[in-house]
């Protein structure tokens, strides 16, 4: 009973256990920040792999296979398999409207299928929000002057003949400015605010053409096939700290000489594509360049993927590549056969036999593996199934993997998302290792420090044990005294801890713009790292595994100062000072 | 002074023949560094019941250590003994060093009550409750329920009989020293104890303060007859017991010697 009523007084009324309990707060806290954001960040590219590439992939590279259909009309039937989709992968260019090359990854996809096997569906960034977040509705305005220098902030006061507007800087500071509506060349309101949130239709229309890469033209109805670019492959996205991107002015050099501002949307407009066909020996046999419209921009989150990769409508990138549907002709005696009409003698140009009709081809299949199936075992009906489809077209397609040893060069590759980005594995798996060292070690200053405070809290209270033990008290009562009072502090702080952690980690994207833009200091450089921000969840179970991890170590620190106070002799107690 | 009224010890016994309390050649050696110092040569004391016993000595003399042992909050030295039932403290004819733990701590909370120079009042807990913690202590958790009312009750009127029944809700460091003590001298008599055993409870405070004090020890002995033994260096304090006994060179000798 007194030991509720002393636990409850030392609370309350002492700094010790408040500081006490700051510390075991922050340290709770720092653990699971630690853990959320690092393991957030491991699990983060551990599954975007996933997502984008599906769980396996039977890959030929360059040249292709042909009879996909058939495949993914085989390894759909597998109760193994969720989906399965065709690929082009290939290389290429994008002539950028400032007059810049971009180097890219060019993939030939269909996108209603290659949504079921990968994220792509909601990759794709321009698309109606239906539930928007406060984030979404918050906004600036901006001014673009002839000059081209461009501005944000707040337009504070109109008149006329000029504009009061209050600058906001990056770093944070503000200032206000007057211009003439003659300086003004472009006035944008509210551009902050995600323009995804009005127009409902032209957005899920943009969807829908993404979705499907193509672009219909809205007065004949005609439909054109298109692509769809990484939202940072132009760098004409701005990512603004809300997570809303918004164009970023750029200059385009006329060729009279002058620079001309603008500030389009990828979306609205069309761009120079380049492919360069290459033979079996892998040399470039052909330059082949078509203007696509962007039907839509995606967003993977993984900064690499969205800034060097671009979707290309799969029937019009096996055009370019040449890889569609081919007549396979007779082969003549020479260049031209030309055969000489016995009765006139006349030279006779003969029309080459069409003799069949080659099918197109891909390089890739992706496959999903249906849900409780790992990709091992994934691979392993993949490579049973592709034996199946070698031996129904024979000569046709490539040779299927032997079942062991080493797989001889005409073999095809079927292989998991794991080991086509083996590097990136490993090196994920090492870097958890080391993650879960840092957080042993973390959790080891912290309960070190638990316990040095709980030492130097029952020192100080040296006198009321040997007060309580004068007055009756039991060594096991003066012990739980101290195990209950440690309890107290432990649970409080941990719990306290928790709710921090969560708050931080949860609005850990705008503490970092924060800091950024006030310090000057970007620790989470997408460029540097793979995500466009940082991973912002707590999981609950690591939540619990730290608050009832701060318990014990607060139970434990307090563990040794109770039995040091039981077993003091009271009438030491009574004379420390 | 206005009429104290007390309940009586439940332990005391006045008028039986054995002593309640006794030290039979008691020795004590404290170890300072690498030296023995020997506190208690073979100190022998028998407090009758309802006796008010003076322990006087010189300061460093080993009355508190006498007293500590009186209260179980100290065992004697371990040594063979000279003979029978030697080098022990007996109460109630039961010697202390063959009790348990268990029940040494029940001996503390319930038969004695200790009151200490310094007061040694829990800083945090108000009148009260540095009040009732012996009571907290004697029922337990489940056991408090069923007596705190009445414990309470006991605590305020104890506080009320030594003056400080309009105080019960402050903090220590609220009080003067002689409210302190007379709060320590309530927390003591909490459980009704037999003994009550007082270091220098007048050390810490000014003359009139101390006589005060010892003039609300005096008449709550009148009041319930309960025996006790306190400890002083000061022949005047001592004198208002009903034995004066003195403690030198580590013996118990009665006269002033």
């Amino acid at each position: 009973m007194y030991q509720a009523l002393l636990t409850r007084r030392y609370l309350t009324t002492k700094v010790m256990p408040l500081l006490a309990i700051v510390a075991v707060m922050l340290c709770t806290a720092m653990v699971l920040i630690v853990w959320s954001i690092m393991g957030g960040f491991l699990t983060m590219l551990l599954n975007s792999g996933r997502t984008l590439m599906g769980d396996v992939a039977i890959s030929w590279p360059t040249s292709g296979f042909a009879y996909y259909d058939d495949l993914i009309e085989r390894l759909e039937a597998d109760p193994a398999v969720a989906a399965a989709t065709p690929v082009i992968e290939s290389f290429g260019t994008l002539s950028l409207p400032d007059g810049r090359i971009e180097g890219l990854q060019i993939k030939g996809i269909h996108g209603p299928s290659y949504g079921r096997v990968t994220g792509y569906t909601d990759s794709l960034w321009w698309r109606p929000i239906d539930e928007p977040l406060p984030r979404d509705t918050r906004y600036k305005d901006h001014v673009i002057l002839a000059s081209g220098e461009a501005y944000s902030g707040r337009i504070v006061k109109e008149s006329e003949g000029s504009i009061r507007f209050r600058i906001e800087s990056e770093k944070g500071r503000a200032r206000t400015r007057t211009f003439s509506r003659e300086e003004i060349a472009q006035l944008g309101r509210g551009v902050w605010q995600d323009i995804r949130l009005r127009n409902h239709d032209v957005w899920a229309r943009h969807l829908d053409n993404g979705l499907h890469l193509r672009e219909v033209d809205e007065r004949t109805g005609v439909e054109r096939p298109a692509m769809v670019i990484g939202i940072e492959v132009t760098g004409f996205n701005e990512r603004t700290e809300g997570g809303v991107y918004i164009p970023r002015p750029f200059g385009v050099r006329t060729e009279t000489g002058e620079v001309l501002w603008r500030n389009d949307r990828m979306i609205d407009s069309s761009l120079l594509v380049t492919l360069y066909p290459q033979g079996r020996s892998g040399r470039p046999v052909d330059v082949v360049s078509r203007i696509l419209p962007v039907a839509n921009e995606f967003r993977s989150g993984v900064y690499e993927i969205d800034s060097s990769v671009a979707y290309v409508n799969l029937d019009e990138l096996q055009r370019m590549l040449r890889m569609d549907a081919a007549p396979r002709l007779e082969v003549g005696q020479g260049e031209y056969d030309v055969s000489i009409d016995p009765e006139t003698g006349e030279e006779r140009f003969e029309t080459p036999e069409v003799q069949r009709v080659d099918p197109p081809r891909v390089t890739t299949v992706l496959v999903r593996a249906a849900d409780g199936v790992t990709p091992d075992r994934l691979a392993a009906v993949a490579r049973r199934i592709y034996a199946e489809f070698a031996a129904a077209h024979p000569g046709e397609v490539p040779a299927p993997p032997p079942d062991a040893g080493r797989a001889p060069p005409d073999s095809i590759i079927i292989q998991t998302w794991e080991q086509r980005q083996g590097t990136m594995v490993a090196a994920i798996k090492k870097e958890t290792g080391l993650v879960m060292f840092i957080i042993m070690f973390i959790s080891m200053v912290a309960s070190f420090l638990i316990l040095a405070i709980f030492w130097a809290m029952v020192s100080e209270k040296t006198k009321d044990i040997g007060v309580l033990r004068a007055l009756g008290a039991g060594k096991l009562g003066v012990a739980w005294l101290w195990l209950r009072y440690g309890l107290a502090i432990g649970l409080i702080g941990s719990v306290l801890g928790g709710i921090m952690a969560h708050l931080i980690v949860w609005n850990i994207n705008p503490i970092h713009e924060w800091i950024g833009r006030t310090m000057g200091l970007y620790i989470w450089d997408p460029k540097v790292y793979y995500f466009t921000e940082i991973p912002h969840e707590v999981e609950p179970w690591k939540a619990a595994i730290v608050l009832v991890g701060g318990l014990t170590f607060s139970i434990l620190g307090a563990l040794i100062p109770a039995v040091k106070a039981a077993n003091m002799d009271p009438v030491q107690a009574l004379r420390f000072e | 002074m206005t009429t104290l009224t007390f309940n009586t010890p439940s332990a005391t016994a006045p008028g039986a023949a054995s002593p309640i309390l006794a030290a039979r050649s008691v020795y004590k050696t404290y170890r300072l560094g690498r030296v023995d110092v020997p506190v208690l040569r073979g100190a022998t004391l028998a407090v009758e019941p309802g006796e008010w016993v003076a322990i006087l000595g010189a300061s460093g003399s080993g009355k508190s250590t006498l007293l500590h042992l009186l209260g179980g909050l100290d065992r004697p030295d371990r040594r063979p003994a000279g003979g029978e039932g030697e080098n022990t403290i007996l109460f109630e004819g039961r010697p202390l060093n063959s009790m348990s733990a268990a029940d040494l701590d029940r001996y503390r909370n319930t038969s004695v009550g200790f009151v200490f120079q310094f007061y040694h009042l829990l800083p945090e807990l108000s009148v009260v409750e540095n009040v009732l913690v012996g009571a907290m202590i004697r029922h337990g958790r489940w056991g408090y329920l069923r007596h705190g009312r009445s414990a309470q009750a006991e605590a305020a009127s104890l506080l009320e009989a030594f003056g400080l029944g309009h105080r019960l809700r402050h903090r220590p460091a609220e009080l003067s020293g002689g409210e302190r003590q007379r709060v320590a001298i309530a927390r003591a008599l909490i459980n009704r104890p037999a003994v009550l055993l007082a270091d220098e409870p007048t050390g810490n405070l000014d003359r009139k303060t101390g006589d005060a004090i010892l003039d609300a020890l005096a008449a709550h002995r009148q009041a319930t007859g309960r025996t006790m033994v306190l400890v002083t260096h000061d022949p005047e304090v001592a004198a208002r017991a009903d034995r004066v006994v003195h403690l030198r060179d580590g013996q118990v000798v009665s006269g002033p010697g």
